[in-house]
């Protein structure tokens, strides 16, 4: 249990020092929070009630999606992995390590978001902060496990640049968190809702959710975790 | 002498392709056992399926005791420290930190250096002072003074006795015939999988394996003779080479000759094949 708590605090502290990790988590969402937030609210009033979960919501997306799984592909498709198995560290803690300290760095970008956001720009805050912060947790799982599987496929970080952004863009265009899906052409805004970030923007928008939009959400995380534990058990077999 | 390892007609293939048709060798304790071979001879598949990180197909492989691995390309994340990496071995490995260690692999002078900022050699101590960590009875090391220096190929080579030296067996493979005439008891050879040559460098530089030469310089000038065990050259007026398998006759013969001749001997000189040359030898044909 010392190992593991030691791995997590470290992986926590290589991020903090990767720079293509701090850019994807911290620098690039919260730039663009700011201009996002300056623009908008000033051309339209009305962004000022969607602009918390919005700008969340792209800075968990791009996190997740672009600079989670990096540390996975560098630890994976490496000699890495033969040093953790001759050394005896289990393969799995690599992936859990990073799982856990995407979540965590993710989660303080969304709290400078949600701290920030009222103070600059006269945010409207969720009505009910346990609410939104338990269903944003909910979302945040599931685009690290996105990540986190794009990490153990992708086998060079120049290709995972490639796939990263064939899921990234459209995400963030589909969605609905640049601008209301309902202006988007029917088949792309149908489109839009096998991404999670559509799901969420509609679920942390709303004060009183269905449970039928989790749905999607819970079944994406489902099918990323059982894919992630057969490919770290191929991992493990060959 | 016990033995700490046994590989038992190992067969290994790659898709289609054999590399490891049937190899057995046995690595006695308390020695350095090199394993030779030019590049695809199966030197790291051998290292790897006793390492276990490769499985094979055929054959067995006993282990006795604790293995310790420095891998032939070892790598860590390359932002953690030398020292957060160690010590992140050491507690998977519930071993304690070994300060002894760190200071005599000069770890501390580098300990909070980021991995991708540390020299090749800087990075070989780290992963060799990884390897021991479980305090292990075998060390298996892959090319460890590969992209080394000299100052880094010594300092290794003085850490690899001392390991020698605590008792503790070690499998080396290696490119360097330097390295591995000082540093190893036994060699191995291997070509395309197949054991070539199997004994110490002695033996292999030895007489009794490939030719040597006899170099003399006499007094008189002589007309050509016929030597049974040798071949005799000219190579300028009274200076001669003889090239055999068989010295130790040859050596005789032509000493005997001589005497009838009533022929003085100045001067000779017997030389063995050089390892490296002994190794290409056996790599390009076998023995």
């Amino acid at each position: 249990m010392k190992a593991f708590l030691y791995g997590v605090a470290l992986q926590w502290k290589l991020d903090l020092r990767n720079k293509g990790i701090l850019v994807t988590y911290y620098f690039v969402p919260l730039l663009f929070f700011l201009f996002i937030g300056t623009i908008f609210t000033s051309i339209n009033p009305l962004a000022k009630d969607t602009l918390i979960q919005s700008m969340t919501i792209f800075a968990i997306t791009m996190g997740a999606f672009l600079g989670t799984p990096i540390p996975l592909v560098e630890l994976y498709s490496g000699d890495i992995r033969k040093a953790y198995q001759v050394g005896g560290i289990p393969l799995w803690t690599g992936a859990v390590n990073n799982f856990i300290s995407a979540f965590v760095h993710l989660f303080i970008s969304s709290l400078i978001i949600y701290v920030i956001a009222p103070l600059a720009f006269d945010a409207k805050v969720p009505e009910n902060p346990y609410q939104y912060f338990g269903f944003l947790a909910i979302f945040l799982i599931t685009c690290i496990s996105i990540g986190g599987l794009l990490g153990l496929f992708v086998k060079s970080v120049s290709k995972l640049t490639m796939y990263s952004q064939i899921l990234f863009l459209p995400s963030l265009m589909l969605s609905g968190i640049m601008f209301p899906a309902d202006m988007l052409p029917k088949a792309l805004e149908y489109a839009g809702y096998i991404f999670p970030a559509t799901w969420a923007l509609k679920i942390l928008t709303s004060p009183n959710p269905e449970f039928l939009w989790f749905l999607p959400i819970i079944l994406i995380f489902v099918a990323t975790l059982t894919l992630g534990i057969y490919k770290l058990a191929r991992i493990y077999r060959d | 002498m016990a033995t700490a390892v046994e590989v038992i007609n190992l067969v290994k293939r790659y898709e289609n392709n054999t590399v490891i048709p049937g190899l057995t060798i046995s690595v006695r304790q308390g020695e350095i056992f090199a394993l030779l071979g030019a590049n695809g001879a199966g030197k790291t598949t051998t290292l790897e399926c006793i390492e276990g990180i490769r499985s094979y197909h055929e054959g067995d492989i006993r282990v006795h005791g604790r293995i310790g691995v420095q891998l032939q390309s070892s790598s860590l994340l390359e932002n953690i420290t030398a020292i957060e990496a160690y010590k992140l071995f050491c507690l998977w490995n519930k071993s304690k930190i070994d300060k002894e260690t760190l200071h005599s692999f000069g770890i501390m002078e580098f300990r909070n250096k980021q991995y991708r900022t540390l020299s090749t050699g800087q990075k070989r101590r780290l992963h060799l002072a990884i390897a021991l960590i479980n305090d292990p009875d075998i060390v298996i090391l892959d090319e460890p003074t590969a992209g080394l220096d000299v100052e880094g190929r010594v300092s290794l080579h003085k850490e690899i006795r001392k390991i020698r030296d605590s008792g503790k067996t070690i499998l080396m493979a290696s490119h360097d015939m330097a390295e591995v005439e000082s540093l190893c008891d036994r060699i191995a050879i291997l070509k395309e999988g197949k054991l070539a040559f199997l004994g110490t460098a002695d033996e292999l530089t030895g007489s009794h394996f490939g030719e040597s030469k006899i170099s003399f310089r006499v007094r008189n000038q002589f007309p050509e003779i016929k030597l049974s065990y040798s071949k005799l050259d000219q190579s300028e007026r009274n200076y001669f080479t003889v090239t055999t398998t068989e010295i130790a006759d040859a050596l005789y013969e032509l000493l005997t000759l001589l005497k009838e001749m009533d022929n003085e001997v100045l001067d000779i000189k017997i030389e063995h094949a050089s390892l490296e040359e002994r190794f290409i030898e056996i790599a390009k044909e076998g023995r």
